[in-house]
Formats: C-alpha cells, sequence, structure tokens
C-alpha cells in the first residue's frame, strides 16, 4: 500500500510525466489555453493510458515469453492506434456523451508520447522496482499517476497561460517563446517537492 | 456491403499484413545478428567493471550466497584477495546499482556504478572519482556526513550519496556473511 | 505525378536549417529536443538517431506511396517508421550502449517524435525517393543542429563541460587521443563559482528552448519570415481544440467517416501533389502532425 502512494506521489508531483520527464509536451504547449479543453484533453489521456496499460502489460508477458521482446515497440504502438480508434468507434456508439466530451481528443493521443512512453516505463519498472513486487495493479496506479501528473500540469498552466494572454512582453519573445518561459517557471516550482517520497517514509 | 467495398477491404488488409510480415521478418534478422553482440557487450562491460573494483584479481568465480544474491570471488594465482557484489539502494531517481569490490580484509577495494538514473550536475557526479574514491580501505558501518558518517556526500545529493552508502554496506554485511 | 516535376535538390536540403527547421521553427519534436538536450553528446545522438529513422523512413514511404492504399496509409507509416526505430534501437545497443543507456525511453520513442511522421505525411507520401531521401536529411541535419545549440547551452551552464562524454559514444570508432571532452568546472571552482545546475534540470530545458526560438523568431523576422506557430499541434487536429475555425469544419468531417486510425489526417492522398519549395513556408508541412 505505501509502495502504491509511492507511486501516486512519484507520478504525480516529483516524477511528473510532463514538467520532469518532458513526455506529452505538444499537448501541454498546444492544448492548454483553455481550462475546459485542458481538462477534457487530460482526461482523455488518462483514459488512453489505462487502457493501454491494461493491454499492453499481459501483452509484453506474451512476447517475452517468446523471445519476441524486439517487436516491443512497434507492438506497442500499434495496440495504442487501434485502442484510440476502437475507442473512438465505442464510444461515438454507445456512449454519446462521453464521445461529445472526449472525443475530439482522441485521434490527437495516438501518437502523443505520453501514451506510448507511460506503456514503455511499465515494463522498465518490473526490474527498477522488481524489489518492490511490481506487478499489474503497480502498473495501472503508475499509469493512472502519470496521466493525473498530465492532467495537473495542464490544468495549473491553463491558469499560468490566461494571464499570461494579457501580458505585454517584448516582440521576439511573444508566443510560443514566453509560453515555454512560464513552463520553466511552472517546472522550476515542482522542483519544491523533491524529497517528498523518501521524507514521507514512502519508500 | 457492395463488392467494390470488400475488395477495398480486402486490398487495404492485404497490404497491411504485408507490410508487417516485411517489417517483422526484417526485425528478426536485424535481431539475430544485434543480439550476440548486445550479449556480449554487456558481459564485457560486467567484466570490466569487476576488474576495475578488485584490480589485483586476475579472475573471478560466481558463487551464490546463503541468501540466494550471486556474487563473484576474485582469485589471484588459485588464492581468494576478495568479493565482489552488486547491491542496489533507492536513490532520487531510482535504484542506483553499485559494484563493490571487498578485500580479503574485510575493506573496501573500490566501487563501480553499474544503474544510476539521478539529476544530471547533482546526483549524476557520484560518478566521479572523487566520490568513489572516498570509499576505499573503509570497512564496518558507513554513513555520509550528515548523518554523522565519513564519507563526505556530494552537494545537494544527499539522497544520491546516501543510496550509495547503504548499496556498499549491504556489499559488506554479504561479505560478513559469506567470510564467516 | 510529381515526378515530372523538377526538384531544387539544394533547396531541398537546406530548407530544413533554418527556414523550415523542424524544432525551431515548426515546433515538432518538443519532447525528445527538451528531454535529450542536457549535454551536446546525448542531443547529437539523438539527432543523428532521429535522421537515420527518418531518412530511411522516408525512402521507404516514398518507395511504397502507390502501393500504400490511402485508408490504410496511418498504420502503414507507423508500422514502417517502427521497424526502422527498432533497428536503430538494436544498433545502437550493440555498438553504442552508452548512449542507448543515456536516452532511455526516448529512443524507441522516436516513432511518435512527429517530425518523422509529418514529413511522411507532408512529403514523402507524395514525392519521389530521392528528394524525400534529401528532404529527410535536410530536417534531420536541421533537428540535430538544433539539438546541438541547445545542448551546448545547457551543458555549458548547467554542468561547466563541452562535450563531456564523447568518449563514451565514439571511443570505440575514432582515435580520440585520450580526449573525453572540455570540462571547465575546475577553473570556475578557483573562482569560487560553479555551475548553475538548473539550466540541465528540466526548467532549464524549457527556459533554454524558449530563449533559443526567440532569437530563431528574430532571425526569420529579418528575413521576412513568419514567427514559429505550434503547428503541429494546431495543425488540423488541434484546431478544433485551440478555435481555428475551418480547419474545425475539416476535423468534423473527418472523424465522421474515417474508419481507419487515420482520423487525424487530413485526405491527403486525393490532394494534388504539394508545392515542395518554401513559397508557403511551412504552411502544410507538418500541419497534421499531431500532438507528440
Amino acid at each position: 500500500m505505501k509502495f502504491m502512494i509511492a507511486l501516486l506521489v512519484m507520478g504525480i508531483l516529483t516524477q511528473n510525466f510532463t514538467l520532469a520527464k518532458f513526455l506529452g509536451i505538444c499537448p501541454f504547449l498546444g492544448v492548454s489555453k483553455k481550462l475546459n479543453t485542458a481538462v477534457g484533453m487530460s482526461l482523455a489521456v488518462i483514459f488512453v493510458m489505462l487502457l493501454a496499460t491494461a493491454v499492453t502489460y499481459p501483452l509484453n508477458m506474451f512476447l517475452e515469453a517468446h523471445d519476441l521482446v524486439y517487436l516491443q515497440t512497434i507492438v506497442f504502438i500499434l495496440v495504442i492506434a487501434a485502442l484510440v480508434q476502437m475507442v473512438e468507434i465505442v464510444l461515438k456508439k454507445y456512449v454519446k456523451s462521453l464521445y461529445n466530451a472526449l472525443g475530439i481528443y482522441l485521434p490527437l493521443i495516438t501518437t502523443n508520447c505520453a501514451v506510448l512512453g507511460v506503456v514503455i516505463l511499465n515494463i522498465d519498472n518490473i526490474s527498477a522496482y522488481s524489489a518492490y513486487g511490481f506487478g499489474f495493479g503497480h502498473a495501472m496506479v503508475s499509469s493512472f499517476a502519470a496521466g493525473a501528473g498530465f492532467m495537473l500540469a495542464m490544468v495549473l498552466f491553463a491558469g499560468v497561460r490566461s494571464r499570461l494572454e494579457t501580458a505585454d512582453v517584448p516582440k521576439s519573445l511573444e508566443g510560443l517563446p514566453i509560453t515555454l518561459i512560464a513552463a520553466a517557471i511552472v517546472s522550476m516550482s515542482f522542483l519544491g517537492f523533491t524529497g517528498i517520497v523518501e521524507g514521507m517514509g514512502l519508500l | 456491403m457492395k463488392g467494390k467495398d470488400i475488395a477495398s477491404i480486402v486490398k487495404t488488409a492485404l497490404s497491411l499484413f504485408l507490410i508487417c510480415a516485411v517489417a517483422a521478418a526484417a526485425l528478426a534478422y536485424v535481431n539475430s545478428v544485434t543480439a550476440p553482440t548486445i550479449a556480449s557487450n554487456s558481459a564485457a562491460a560486467a567484466d570490466k567493471a569487476r576488474g576495475e573494483v578488485l584490480p589485483e584479481a586476475d579472475s573471478f568465480e560466481e558463487k551464490t550466497a546463503p541468501d540466494g544474491t550471486v556474487y563473484y570471488v576474485a582469485l589471484k594465482d588459485g588464492e581468494t584477495v576478495g568479493c565482489v557484489f552488486t547491491t542496489s539502494a533507492k536513490g532520487y531517481g531510482g535504484d542506483v546499482e553499485i559494484m563493490t569490490g571487498v578485500n580479503a580484509d574485510g575493506a573496501v577495494a573500490g566501487i563501480s556504478i553499474l544503474t544510476i538514473n539521478e539529476t544530471p550536475g547533482l546526483g549524476m557526479n557520484a560518478k566521479k572519482d572523487a566520490f568513489k574514491d572516498q570509499f576505499k580501505g573503509r570497512s564496518g558501518e558507513l554513513a555520509v556526513n550528515k548523518d554523522g558518517g565519513e564519507i563526505v556526500a556530494i552537494t545537494s545529493a544527499t539522497v544520491t550519496s546516501r543510496a550509495v552508502t547503504s548499496a556498499v554496506n549491504q556489499a559488506l554485511a554479504l561479505y560478513e556473511s559469506v567470510a564467516a | 505525378m510529381a515526378e515530372k516535376k523538377k526538384y531544387n535538390y539544394g533547396r531541398e536540403l537546406t530548407k530544413g536549417f533554418l527556414r523550415e527547421n523542424p524544432v525551431l521553427r515548426l515546433v515538432l519534436g518538443t519532447c525528445p529536443t527538451l528531454a535529450t538536450s542536457t549535454s551536446v553528446v546525448n542531443g547529437v545522438g539523438m539527432g543523428i538517431a532521429a535522421t537515420i529513422v527518418l531518412i530511411c523512413s522516408n525512402i521507404a514511404i516514398s518507395a511504397l506511396r502507390k502501393v500504400i492504399p490511402s485508408k490504410a496509409r496511418i498504420p502503414a507509416y507507423i508500422v514502417v517508421i517502427a521497424s526502422f526505430v527498432t533497428i536503430v534501437q538494436m544498433l545502437v545497443k550493440a555498438f553504442v550502449p552508452a548512449l542507448d543507456e543515456s536516452l532511455g525511453v526516448f529512443l524507441p520513442l522516436i516513432v511518435v517524435n512527429c517530425i518523422i511522421l509529418g514529413r511522411a505525411e507532408a512529403f514523402a507520401g507524395k514525392n519521389p525517393v530521392l528528394v524525400s531521401a534529401v528532404d529527410g536529411l535536410g530536417m534531420g541535419i536541421g533537428f540535430t543542429a538544433a539539438l546541438f545549440c541547445m545542448g551546448a547551452v545547457r551543458e555549458i551552464l548547467g554542468a561547466g563541460t563541452f562535450l563531456a562524454g564523447i568518449d563514451t559514444m565514439i571511443g570505440g570508432f575514432v582515435d580520440l587521443n585520450g580526449f573525453t571532452g572540455f570540462d571547465f568546472t575546475e577553473g570556475l571552482s578557483r573562482t569560487g563559482l560553479a555551475p548553475m545546475t538548473v539550466f540541465i534540470l528540466p526548467a532549464g530545458g524549457f527556459f533554454t528552448f524558449g530563449v533559443i526560438m526567440a532569437l530563431a523568431n528574430r532571425l526569420a523576422d529579418r528575413k521576412g519570415l513568419p514567427k514559429a506557430e505550434l503547428r503541429g499541434c494546431e495543425g488540423c487536429p488541434h484546431a478544433a481544440v485551440c478555435g481555428r475555425s475551418e480547419c474545425a469544419a475539416e476535423e468534423t468531417k473527418e472523424t465522421a467517416d474515417a474508419v481507419k486510425p487515420s482520423a487525424d489526417k487530413k485526405p491527403a492522398a486525393d490532394e494534388p501533389p504539394k508545392e515542395t519549395d518554401a513559397a508557403a513556408p511551412a504552411g502544410n508541412d507538418g500541419k497534421e502532425a499531431d500532438a507528440q
């Protein structure tokens, strides 16, 4: 249980997917202009991350059992692409309200490196955290934490950007450059969480 | 469904299938070519690391400790001159894996860092000789200076320094258990 | 088709350097740029790995462009790219293990580097083999150059070194006479100074990227080119989110009739071959490359 909480805290705060690991920067910069789109995109990312982990974790065991680990990347990306497509079709047909809320974000997620990243990192975690018996449940928790961390970064940054819109900045810095510099400050503030996992005695 | 549609679906599926098959075959081939090199690389790296932490040894023999840990006995001209252990401890960015060479008299002969994923410029400085050489010749229970010990921790990277120290302590304890 | 068109190979090659630099002008591949530019050697290693994948995938996709059905375009591209990424990954593991270790998860993540899928979709899928290879090389050099600049600034300011670790990367192929990179830290500490570690931390990555992009904007402004924008993300799929109406309409139409994982792409197959010169600077290039 302690390890589960540690995974959550690490994923959301100390090793934030977006601000510390640089995964999912494109949507972070592109979709964080408004709060509601930021939330919608994040929810879709969490959903796909959980689903992708649930499918690829057992699939990786199959690949390992048959000595096919070198097919990992190609299999994972195809699984994610197919999953996203299927989720979109299913949602569109049966859960119209959810589709209306998340549908437009789903196609963007196929080539979102945060999703492929979380899947690959979870496989790496099996050996990295072998002392803690990292298993399927832990993989799901850390996927959720990664997605939640992404959401936190998106929501916080949406707030920063709404202020930035009205700010008067030098011409060369207008637009993306100042956005990146603002992201640097948000990222720096997350450094403040350094050591919190050890401090709480979770690991 | 019209026949034309079915034909187009079949054509699409077939071409995708062909691309996948060619890709898988190519990957299998490259894997068969590179796999031996990758394996010998890591074996050579492990051998080199063992030689670094116990320079006086000329060969190593794999053994298993009573608790199941695999370690290496260092030999020189057939005589045991020490042991090499691989231990790990939790650092700031994941596990820090350390290889420790222990002399026949139970002191550290040298350490080598196998896996480390700490902050560049901070925890990563553990790889520097200035930090690693502090462990040479020490024995007993080690601790970093912040915890009242003799190991000078890396500036702003106490967590990493503690992890390395704790891994070395584990190795020394393992040595006690196998030497006894 | 495009074959009859005359290509200016020099222009195709150099457009990636500054005019359509994938990182600084098209804002593609931001994740690997930020993550692997902690040192010059790291960044250039990433750049070269991605360039090799880019050239190979451009050649393969261009050669297969008439065989791949337009509906199955994106999955086919992904398979081709993923195969080359895996091949490069295996070669790196076998011959430059130090690079594999330092790039970590970002080596397999080249698959979703939107520069590569973006070039496949915007260029290689519509143009002949040779010019696609040149395009891939130019874009790859542009990517590597941007990573070199980022890496140099971050390494010198953040770690106080330059080209550190070069021996572990190319030491096996070239005799470096014991050269292991420059180290300024000792000289610095004699004056009582220390490197500004924040530059190699994630925060410094964002900051350096922002400043370098501002400089590139200024340079481009003098040459009369438009500013860097998030074309990669504000292209088709994101437009619906970002509120640009003309693309939003296209996106809705797309999702409605697409059945393959190509819903996020515009129907490029029935589109006339695109002008490949920079007259419309990057207008469409990489536009459909997605969120990474």
